[in-house]
C-alpha cells in the first residue's frame, strides 16, 4: 500500500496545531479565569476537544467537490478557526464544543441523504461512507450519538450562556431526570418520525440544515409550553415509530439494483416538462435488467439500490419505479434500510421503540395507569410530600412574620408611646411652676414621636413595602434597584398585576438577592429581568461579581427557595467560580389585566 | 399665599389648615380624594399645594399622581407632596419634568413647623425641596464613586444641604460658617463634579439632583 503526499496533509496539519497550541498555552499559563490546576485542566481538556471536533470537521468537508486549488486552504479552516479560538479566547471551547458537537450531528442526516442518493461525501466522523456495507450504516447511529452527546452537554454545561440556553427550556430544567427524559424524549422522536414519513424533505440537503433547527426549535417550544403534553406527544411517537419499524419488515420485499444509464437514450418528453426525465436499466431481483423511469433527482453514475416495499406495478419489461421515492435507502431511526439484513435491524429498533412507548403509556397518559388499576403515580406521592412541606413552612414563617412584628410594636412604638404619655403627663404637671422644664419636656416628647414613626415606617416596610402596594412588582423592583448600593439594570415586563401574594413573595427574594450580592459577591454592577409568558413568571437576578455562591451553603438563598415553594416556584442558582452569578426564579401564577386608572 | 391641601384623614388635614391659617396662608381648598384634588388645582390655581401621596379612591399612590397630572396640565404648578414613606421612585417621578417648584417630604417634618413653612414658601417660589431621606439614599448609593469620593466632608455636607433645597444662607446657618464660604465650597463642588455652576438657587438644587439620580 503505498502512502501519498495528500494523506499526510491532514495528520501533519493537525500535529502542528496541537503543538502550537500546547507551547503557547504552556508558555501564557492559562489565563486569571481558569484557577487552579483543575480549572486549567478542564479548560485545557474543552480546547483539545474543540481540535479534535475541528480535524473531524476538516475530515468530512475534505471529501466535498470544492474547486482544486482551494481545497485544501478551505479545510484547514476549521482548524485554523479553532486553533484562533483556543489561543484567544480558551473558555469560549467549552461553549462551541457542546454546540457544535450538535451541529454535526445534525449533519450527518446530510451525509445520510448524500447516501442515500449515491452523492459524493465519503466521509462522516469515523465512516468512510463511500464504502460498502456497514460503514454506511454508521452514519444515522453516529448522527444520533453525537446529538445526544451535545445535548447532554448543553444540559449539564457550567457555561453561562448555555446554561441561559438551558433555563430558556422553562419548566423542564429543573424538573426530575425521569420527567426530564421523558419530556425531551420528544426531540428523538420527532426526528425519527420525519425521517420515515418525509425522508426527501428531511434529507433534502441544505433544507434538512434549515428545516431541522426550524423543527428543533418547534419542538422545544412545545417542551417548554406544555411539558406533560409533550411528554405524552412523545410516547404517543414512540408507540407509532415501534409499529411502523415492524411494518417495514413485514413489508419487505428485498431490493431492486438500479443502473442510471445516462447514455441511453430518452423517453419522449412532454411538452413543458420541467426536467427531462433520465432512463434507468434496473435488475430486479431474481435478476433481469429492465427499463424504468425514475425522476431524476436520482440520476447517476453508481449503482443505486432501491428498497422495493412494493412490488412494481405494470408487466412486460419496463416498470416504473416513481413510485419508489426513496433512493437507495430508507431512514428509519438510526438505520438506514437498504437489505434484508438493515430491514430486520429496523423491525428490532421498532421492537425497541414500542417496548419503551408501552413502558411510558402508563407514566404518561395516567388514563392507562387507572385502566391497569396500577400503584398511585409516584409522582403525585411526591408532590402530596412537597405540598405538605411547603405548606408547614408557609404556616411556620406567618407564625414567626407575627410573632417577631408583635415583639417589634412591642419593644418599639408602643413603648416609645408610654414614654410621650409619661413626658406629656409630666410637662402638664411642671406648667405653672416651670413652664421653661415643660417646654423642654414636650420637645422631648415630639423626638420621641419622630422616633416612634421611624421605627413604624421601618416596620410597616417590612411587612408590606409601599411601592409594592402602591404600584406592584414591577415598580417595586425598579425602587429596589434605586435603593441598593449596586448599580443595577432593570428590565421589567410585566403588562398587569400579579396575585398578592406572589407579589410580595417575589419582592422579597429580590430584595435578599440584591442584599447577598451587594454584601457578599464583590460586584459594581447587577441586573434584574422580570417577564411573565404563558402562566409564568420568570425573574432573573445576575451580579457580575465574583462567583461561587452555594445555596447549600448560605441560609439566604435557601429560605428564597423555601418560601417560593409555597406557591409552585423554583430556584435555580448558577455561579461558576469567576462570576457571573445568576439566580433565576420561577412562579407559576396568572397576571390580571392592568388596573385602569380612576381619575 | 393661597394654598390647596389635600389629605384624607380629617385630624391631618384640620392640623394642616390651621397650621397654614397660623402662618398667614390662605386655604382656598382642602379636598380629601385625588379626583377633588385635580379638580381644585385646576380651578383654583393655587401658589402652592399640599399633598398626601395615599388617597382614596383606590388609597394607593393616588395623591402623588393627581399632582403629576395636575403639573402636566399646568407647568410648574407648585406641589409638595406629604407622605409616610419617601421613595426615591417617587423622588425622581417629580422631579422628571425638570420645572422646579417641586417639594418631597415625609409628614413628620411638620413637626418642626418653621422648617415645613420654609419649605412651603420655598415650593411656591418655584425651589426644590427634598426629604433628607432621599438624598441620604441618593449619596449613599453613590458614595462609591470617583467624583463623589474627591469631595471633602464639608462640601459633602454642603452638596446634602444644597440637594434637600436650601439656600446659600440656610446652608451657612446650619453650619455655622458664612455664606462667603458657603459658595466656596459649592463652586468646588460644582467643578469636582463637572457640572455647570449657576448663582440661581433652584437651578442649582435641580443640577445636584439630576446629578445624584443620574
Amino acid at each position: 500500500m503505498s502512502v501519498h503526499v495528500q494523506d499526510l496533509v491532514l495528520p501533519v496539519l493537525a500535529a502542528v496545531a496541537v503543538a502550537a497550541v500546547v507551547v503557547i498555552r504552556i508558555r501564557t499559563n492559562g489565563t486569571e479565569a481558569a484557577k487552579g490546576r483543575r480549572g486549567r485542566l478542564r479548560e485545557f481538556g474543552w480546547c483539545a476537544a474543540l481540535l479534535v471536533l475541528s480535524v473531524i470537521v476538516m475530515s468530512s468537508v475534505s471529501s466535498l467537490p470544492l474547486p482544486g486549488n482551494l481545497s485544501s486552504w478551505w479545510i484547514a479552516l476549521p482548524v485554523v478557526a479553532a486553533v484562533i479560538i483556543i489561543i484567544s479566547w480558551p473558555r469560549l471551547a467549552a461553549r462551541i464544543v457542546p454546540v457544535a458537537l450538535i451541529f454535526y450531528g445534525l449533519s450527518g442526516f446530510v451525509v445520510a441523504r448524500d447516501y442515500a442518493f449515491g452523492g459524493v461525501i465519503n466521509s462522516y466522523g469515523l465512516t468512510a461512507v463511500g464504502k460498502p456495507g456497514l460503514q454506511a450504516d454508521l452514519i444515522l447511529p453516529q448522527a444520533y450519538g453525537l446529538l445526544l452527546l451535545g445535548g447532554w452537554l448543553v444540559l449539564h454545561s457550567a457555561d453561562p450562556v448555555l446554561a441561559r440556553l438551558r433555563q430558556r427550556l422553562g419548566p423542564v430544567a429543573d424538573a426530575p431526570l425521569g420527567q426530564q427524559l421523558r419530556t425531551l424524549a420528544l426531540v428523538p422522536v420527532v426526528a425519527v418520525l420525519a425521517g420515515f414519513l418525509a425522508p426527501r424533505l428531511w434529507l433534502a440537503g441544505g433544507a434538512a440544515l434549515i428545516l431541522t433547527p426550524l423543527l428543533l426549535f418547534g419542538v422545544l417550544l412545545v417542551i417548554r409550553r406544555w411539558p406533560v403534553r409533550a411528554a405524552q406527544l412523545a410516547t404517543a411517537g414512540l408507540l407509532c415509530a415501534g409499529i411502523a419499524g415492524l411494518a417495514i419488515t413485514a413489508a419487505w420485499r428485498g431490493s431492486v439494483s438500479v443502473v442510471v444509464n445516462e447514455q441511453c437514450s430518452i423517453s419522449p418528453q412532454p411538452p413543458g416538462a420541467p426536467q427531462p426525465p433520465a432512463r434507468l436499466s434496473v435488475s430486479a431481483q431474481p435478476g433481469k435488467a429492465q427499463s424504468v423511469r425514475i425522476t431524476p433527482v436520482y440520476r447517476s453514475s453508481k449503482p443505486v439500490c432501491v428498497p422495493a416495499l412494493r412490488t412494481f406495478a405494470g408487466g412486460g419489461t419496463a416498470a416504473d419505479v416513481a413510485d419508489v421515492v426513496w433512493g437507495r435507502a430508507l431512514p428509519y431511526g438510526a438505520v438506514l434500510v437498504d437489505s434484508s439484513t438493515t430491514a430486520v435491524a429496523a423491525g428490532v429498533e421498532g421492537l425497541a421503540l414500542l417496548a419503551l412507548g408501552t413502558w411510558l403509556a402508563p407514566q404518561t397518559f395516567p388514563l392507562v395507569r387507572r385502566m391497569l388499576g396500577g400503584t398511585p403515580d409516584a409522582e403525585l406521592t411526591k408532590r402530596v410530600e412537597r405540598l405538605t412541606v411547603s405548606r408547614a413552612v408557609a404556616v411556620d414563617t406567618a407564625s414567626a412574620d407575627l410573632r417577631r412584628l408583635e415583639r417589634d410594636l412591642h419593644d418599639g412604638a408602643q413603648a416609645r408611646l408610654v414614654a410621650l404619655g409619661m413626658n406629656l403627663r409630666a410637662a402638664e404637671r411642671l406648667i405653672p411652676t416651670s413652664p421653661e422644664a415643660a417646654i423642654a419636656l414636650v420637645a422631648e416628647a415630639r423626638r420621641t414621636s419622630v422616633m416612634a414613626l421611624m421605627e413604624l415606617r421601618e416596620l410597616v416596610r417590612g411587612v408590606l413595602p409601599p411601592v409594592l402596594a402602591d404600584r406592584g412588582l414591577a415598580d417595586a423592583v425598579r425602587a429596589l434597584a434605586l435603593d441598593s448600593p449596586l448599580h443595577v439594570e432593570t428590565d421589567v415586563d410585566l403588562p398587569g398585576r400579579l396575585p398578592a401574594p406572589v407579589e410580595t413573595a417575589c419582592y422579597f427574594a429580590v430584595a435578599e438577592l440584591l442584599t447577598n450580592a451587594a454584601k457578599h459577591s464583590g460586584a459594581r454592577d447587577a441586573r434584574i429581568s422580570v417577564w411573565h409568558s404563558g402562566r409564568l413568571l420568570r425573574i432573573e437576578v445576575t451580579d457580575f461579581g465574583l462567583g461561587g455562591a452555594d445555596p447549600a451553603k448560605g441560609s439566604g438563598l435557601a429560605g428564597v427557595e423555601r418560601r417560593l415553594a409555597t406557591f409552585d416556584g423554583i430556584l435555580a442558582v448558577s455561579s461558576p467560580i469567576g462570576g457571573p452569578t445568576m439566580v433565576v426564579m420561577e412562579v407559576p401564577c396568572v397576571l390580571s389585566s392592568p388596573k385602569t386608572s380612576s381619575s | 399665599m393661597r394654598v390647596v391641601v389635600a389629605e384624607d384623614l380629617f385630624l391631618l388635614r384640620d392640623g394642616l389648615v390651621r397650621l397654614l391659617d397660623a402662618h398667614g396662608f390662605e386655604v382656598a381648598a382642602a379636598v380629601e380624594d385625588a379626583p377633588g384634588l385635580l379638580t381644585a388645582l385646576i380651578s383654583e390655581r393655587p401658589d402652592v399645594a399640599i399633598v398626601d401621596v395615599r388617597l382614596p379612591p383606590t388609597f394607593s399612590d393616588d395623591g402623588l399622581r393627581a399632582a403629576i397630572e395636575a403639573r402636566r396640565q399646568v407647568p410648574g404648578l407648585p406641589v409638595l407632596v406629604l407622605s409616610q414613606y419617601v421613595e426615591q421612585l417617587y423622588a425622581r417621578e417629580l422631579l422628571a419634568d425638570r420645572a422646579g417648584g417641586v417639594g418631597y417630604l415625609l409628614k413628620d417634618r411638620v413637626f418642626n413647623d418653621d422648617q415645613f413653612i420654609d419649605a412651603v414658601r420655598t415650593v411656591a417660589n418655584g425651589g426644590t425641596v427634598m426629604d433628607t431621606e432621599v438624598v441620604t439614599k441618593l449619596l449613599g448609593r453613590r458614595a462609591t464613586e470617583e467624583a463623589l469620593a474627591r469631595l471633602s466632608a464639608r462640601e459633602r455636607e454642603v452638596l446634602e444641604l444644597m440637594a434637600e433645597g436650601r439656600s446659600n444662607s440656610a446652608i451657612a446657618q446650619r453650619l455655622f460658617v458664612t455664606e462667603k464660604a458657603v459658595s466656596k465650597h459649592s463652586t468646588s463642588i460644582f467643578t469636582k463634579l463637572d457640572l455647570v455652576p449657576s448663582d440661581d438657587d433652584n437651578r442649582r438644587v435641580l443640577a445636584v439632583l439630576a446629578y445624584l439620580n443620574g
